[in-house]
């Protein structure tokens, strides 16, 4: 076989040296493909995903025969068809899976991730600075892509930079004032778990009586109670239990969802003193008055429906939902799919059915499922070159040539410099990093009285800090352990709040992963002022702002001196589907509404980065690396 | 046939987001031609093939060496021996059954001697690592037929790229951040009646805040113009009284406070863009000065009869204004109010483009074309995008060899081109 254009040595340690890639999407397949061109030889590969159809058009090493089989097993099947020299290992599982431990990472030189969320981004970046084993972050999105490298000590890591958070709306807004879309689609993705899936106290859909705004008087009771009786007082029991003993009817599952639930709505009567009221549907109504259809052209998903359109869409989709969780068994749940026909329509029809009730112009499938999905555009040729840079960049790791790493942004123009893609020097790790420093502590701000201990494990040290496992302990000078990560240990403590175990002011939490060989300690911060929907805040960040300008930009064939680079708006088909931005200026929401990246020149500042990670849900080869 | 396009809807989801339906169907129709079946070269088809062009052609006259095999993802070992053509399609085949693959097994310099006329079915040809004798002559053939030429070569980790076409005209292109056409400095008849239709004095407070912005940034820039002798609000401090003139607006409350009017906010956000005058950009101004656009002939591409026949336009029922666009931003509002409003720019861009269209028939006419040769569909789709339409030249590859522009400029001076080349060194 024939040597690329490396030297001896190197080629002599690609085939010896031992390499993980982390997903098997977009990149990941590109990446394989390159890897054993260039002459790897032992390469392991992980990920959980099934392969979708919607794959196909860049995830080149899978065919339409592969839908529904392991991505990683199935890339390791056809890579090795090209290539029957290379030993490829495949597991089709989690990263997070406690088997690969730090003894697993540091069977390698090197690991690449081509992932697409960014729980498991962190959780990698921790494995490899605990292993110190070097990374290669990548990501994509459309046109833009990005990889850099994170080594220990001598880089940022992948969490140095604080990231925005991802936008939630609050219960009220989704339950009884939706005023955007977004609202409503939000709203039948609960549905969808209420109905179909599994339920969840906080995805509640039905008329919220205790949003403060409303503001009940007790002469309002009685109409309330009124239209309560009339709705079969489904309050006290759960909407599946309800739906089931309707045989889910999709009818009456109508008439309750936008004409019952909306007539309550009405009654509380402070809610539309400042806002349009929303107009309630009946289905009986709908029916004997059918609306002229006006076909459009152009393709099917990208049409608006009439109102009896999304009658129908809805009844369809529930007549096949509701078959397919009647063929899996009495207690099986369905896990709702962008990409799943049945479960799309379902949330297409409730969620624009909503809009109409409450006056907002009503969007196209297409629209809703960008949304929905939070999908990001994807395409071969931008994960091509990325997964290129990926295996240049591991080439000079491996030729010990760290110091000419770099972080590399693809543009989708070229930019004042005529560069398409624009090397920036690796900043050094940050001192205010709550995952990289020796010593790593934060200070949360919450209400301890209203905390429980499983909101603290939930939402702030797994969602917000990344922990896999958390064990924690309270430093009160007994070792109190607050939170136990064997299974069965704590869970009584669940729904305690943190104040009954003499937390307060001041307190230390000891917060240990031990998978992640990673020790956070963090200090709570007593608080009673929050803000509506807000649990806590991490102090000394600001989530929202973007990092502060660096000015580390290499200077490469500068042609022109201090000229910024206006970096390339992002993409948007003709208002179909927005970008997430590469930006850290605006909190990444899940929602698809148009926003624009900073217009950071590269000469003053690093170009902002990206976040769309976690919003997308199983997209294999998002961005945004951070 | 419903299904086939439910599942090609499916399959190209995440790209039909980037390049929208007629991005996909421009692919669809596209015929590419690949010269040297190497490793570039199917990389570059593999990313073609997989998004869904049409058809492809390789054109190859090598045998697969062992060379070939081993940095050629599409080659294996087993094809060693065959023809580098056929070996490379029937992997390139297996990535996407909707494309249909082709090859032909020789040299281009063989097809260049015996039927250059072979060359001018495609809709772009692929030269990788040809020498430069075949660019130049494939170059003059392609360039006459104006046919798009894309030059490849890699060496090792250093790699170049060239496009050669004479013209390449867009009429979606895709911009990003283009302002909204609301004509707000300029009301057509039917806006300014629709404006006249609103009393935002005597509303009960839910229409009142259910006010599309547009309407009420109309309805105060009446009166500022009344106000300051027809002029506008032009710099920042004007913009910022008008701002709060419209602030003013807002509704109170029992006590005095500002009501909670979201559709105010909107207007107070959208009054430096809204006040953006309405002007024929100036890249769309040297495309009606072009030697192509006046000049229009019976071999003008129906780009050119359209254009020449928006210009016509533009001096006269335009009254210098190009076509309205028609399309509204999404913006607060109660859904008849919005559909009102929408209407008005939707009606007002159907009647511009019908006007345009009368253009297009007479200039067809002038030239002895039948009035259906360009269709009803296209100069919508082409009024619709009259502020964003783009051509691309470059040079010829010939006109770079010639003498006269040797040393002329730098190595980067194809300006004229939008795609240069590119190279990333490590």
């Amino acid at each position: 076989r024939p040597r690329g254009p490396q030297p001896q040595g190197l080629a002599d340690s690609l085939s010896t040296c031992k390499v993980l890639v982390v997903g098997a999407g977009g990149i990941g397949c590109e990446l394989l493909k390159n890897l054993v061109l260039t002459g790897f030889k032992n390469i392991e590969v992980i990920d959980l995903d099934t392969i979708d159809v919607s794959n196909l058009n860049r995830q080149f090493l899978f065919q339409k025969k592969h839908v529904g089989k392991s991505k990683a097993q199935v890339a390791k099947e056809s890579a090795l068809q090209f290539c029957p020299s290379a030993s490829i290992t495949a597991y089709h599982d989690s990263i997070t899976n406690p088997d690969y431990n730090v003894e697993f990472f540091r069977k390698f030189m090197l690991v690449m991730n081509a992932l697409d969320n960014r729980a498991a981004r962190n959780h990698v970046n921790r494995m490899c600075l605990a292993a110190d084993i070097p990374l290669i972050e990548s990501g994509s999105a459309g046109y833009l892509g990005q990889v850099t490298v994170i080594k220990k000590g001598l880089t940022e890591c992948y969490e140095c930079q604080p990231k925005p958070a991802q936008k939630t709306f609050p219960g009220c807004t989704i339950r009884n004032t939706p005023s955007e879309p977004i609202h409503c689609i939000v709203w039948a993705k609960y549905l969808f778990n209420q109905l179909f899936g599994e339920e969840d106290a906080d995805q509640e859909v039905s008329p919220d009586t205790a949003d403060p705004e409303a503001a009940w008087n007790p002469e309002d009771t009685a109409a309330r109670a009124a239209v309560s009786e009339k709705d079969g007082d489904i309050k006290r029991v759960s909407t599946k239990v309800w739906a089931r003993s309707t045989g889910y009817d999709p009818i009456k599952l109508f008439n309750k969802l936008f004409k019952d639930d909306i007539m309550y709505l009405l009654t509380m009567d402070k809610l539309w003193k400042k806002r349009k009221a929303p107009t309630p549907l009946d289905w009986q109504q709908l029916e004997v008055s059918p609306n002229e259809e006006a076909p459009a052209s152009g393709l099917k998903d990208q049409k608006v429906l009439d109102v009896w359109g999304y009658c129908q869409m809805f009844q369809d989709s529930v007549e096949t939902l509701s078959s397919q969780l009647q063929e899996k068994g009495d207690d099986a749940e369905l896990v709702w799919d962008k990409d799943d026909p049945p479960a799309m329509d379902f949330v297409t029809a409730a969620a624009n059915l909503r809009m109409h009730v409450f006056s907002m112009n009503m969007k196209s499938r297409f629209d809703v499922k960008s949304m929905a999905g939070n999908i990001i555009p994807a395409i071969a040729t931008t994960n091509a070159v990325i997964a290129g840079l990926i295996v240049l960049e591991g080439l000079k790791i491996l030729s010990g040539e760290m110091e000419t790493c770099r972080t590399v942004f693809l543009n989708k123009c070229p930019n004042l410099r005529k560069k398409l893609l624009v090397p920036c020097v690796l900043d050094p790790p940050s001192a205010n990093c709550y995952v990289c420093v020796s010593k790593p502590e934060v200070t949360v701000k919450l209400n301890v009285q209203k905390t429980t201990v499983l909101s603290l494990q939930d939402r702030i040290l797994k969602e917000r800090f990344g922990m896999v496992a958390p064990d924690v302990q309270i430093e009160d000078g007994k070792g109190t352990i607050l939170i136990s990560s064997e299974e069965g240990e704590t869970e009584a403590n669940n729904n305690k709040f943190l104040s009954d175990f003499g937390i307060r002011n001041g307190s230390r939490l000891q917060s240990d992963d031990f998978l992640q060989d990673y020790t956070l300690l963090v200090n709570v911060l007593h608080t009673e002022e929050l803000e509506r929907d807000v649990e806590f805040e991490v102090i000394g960040e600001a989530p929202d702002k973007a990092p502060p300008p660096q000015s580390n930009q290499e200077e490469v064939n500068s042609i022109t001196n201090g000229n910024k680079d206006s970096a390339q708006p992002s993409t948007s088909s003709k208002g179909r589907h927005h970008l997430r931005p590469l930006t850290s200026n605006s909190a990444a929401v899940a929602t698809g509404t148009k926003r624009k990246y900073s217009e950071t020149g590269e000469s003053s500042a690093k170009r902002p980065r990206t976040d769309q990670s976690d919003a997308a849900d199983d997209e294999d080869d998002i961005v945004a690396l951070d | 046939m419903a299904a086939t396009k439910d599942s090609k809807e499916q399959k190209y989801d995440r790209q039909l987001r980037l390049w929208g339906d007629h991005g996909q169907e421009a692919l669809e129709n596209a015929h590419v031609c690949l010269i040297n079946a190497t490793a570039t070269g199917t990389e570059i088809l593999k990313n073609l093939v997989l998004p869904g062009i049409g058809a492809f052609t390789i054109v190859d006259g090598h045998i697969v060496s062992g060379e070939d095999a081993g940095n050629n993802f599409f080659l294996s070992s087993d094809s060693i021996g065959k023809n580098r053509a056929q070996a490379a399609t029937e992997l390139l085949q297996e990535l996407n059954s909707d494309v249909s693959g082709n090859f032909v097994e020789e040299s281009p310099d063989k097809l260049l001697d015996n039927d250059p006329e072979f060359f001018h079915r495609f809709t772009i040809v692929i030269g990788v690592q040809l020498p430069e004798s075949t660019c130049l002559r494939l170059g003059m053939v392609l360039w006459s037929a104006s046919v798009p030429f894309l030059i490849c070569k890699a060496y090792g980790l250093i790699g170049y790229m060239r496009l050669m076409v004479q013209e390449h005209t867009v009429i979606e292109s895709h911009p990003d951040n283009a302002l909204e056409d609301l004509r707000l400095d300029r009301p057509f008849d039917e806006f300014k009646s629709h404006i006249k239709s609103y009393n935002l004095s005597i509303m009960d407070k839910k229409d009142h805040s259910h006010t599309p912005w547009v309407i009420i940034v109309a309805k105060y820039l009446e009166r500022w113009l009344s106000e300051h002798d027809g002029q506008p609000p032009k710099n920042y401090k004007e913009k910022e009284a008008f701002r709060q003139i419209i602030r003013e607006g807002i509704l109170k409350n029992e006590n005095g406070g500002l009501e909670d009017e979201e559709n105010f906010e909107e207007a107070i956000k959208n009054v430096n863009t809204a006040l953006n005058p309405t002007k024929v950009p100036t890249s769309v101004e040297d495309l009606f000065n072009s030697e192509q656009c006046n000049n229009i002939t019976a071999q003008s591409s129906s780009f050119w009869v359209m254009l020449r026949a928006v210009k016509e336009f533009v001096y006269n029922e335009g009254s210098g204004s190009l076509p309205v666009r028609g399309s509204i931003p999404d913006m607060i509002a109660d859904s008849q109010k919005f559909i009102n409003l929408q209407n008005v720019y939707r009606e007002k861009a159907m009647q511009d483009a019908a006007a345009v269209s009368k253009h297009v028939e007479s200039l067809l006419q002038s030239v002895g074309k039948p009035p259906e040769s360009i269709s009803e569909k296209d100069i919508k789709l082409f009024c619709k995008n009259s502020s964003f339409l783009r051509v691309v030249r470059c040079r010829s590859l010939a006109e770079e060899y010639s003498v006269d522009s040797i040393n002329k400029d730098e190595i980067s001076g194809l300006d004229c081109c939008c795609f240069r080349f590119f190279s990333y060194l490590i």
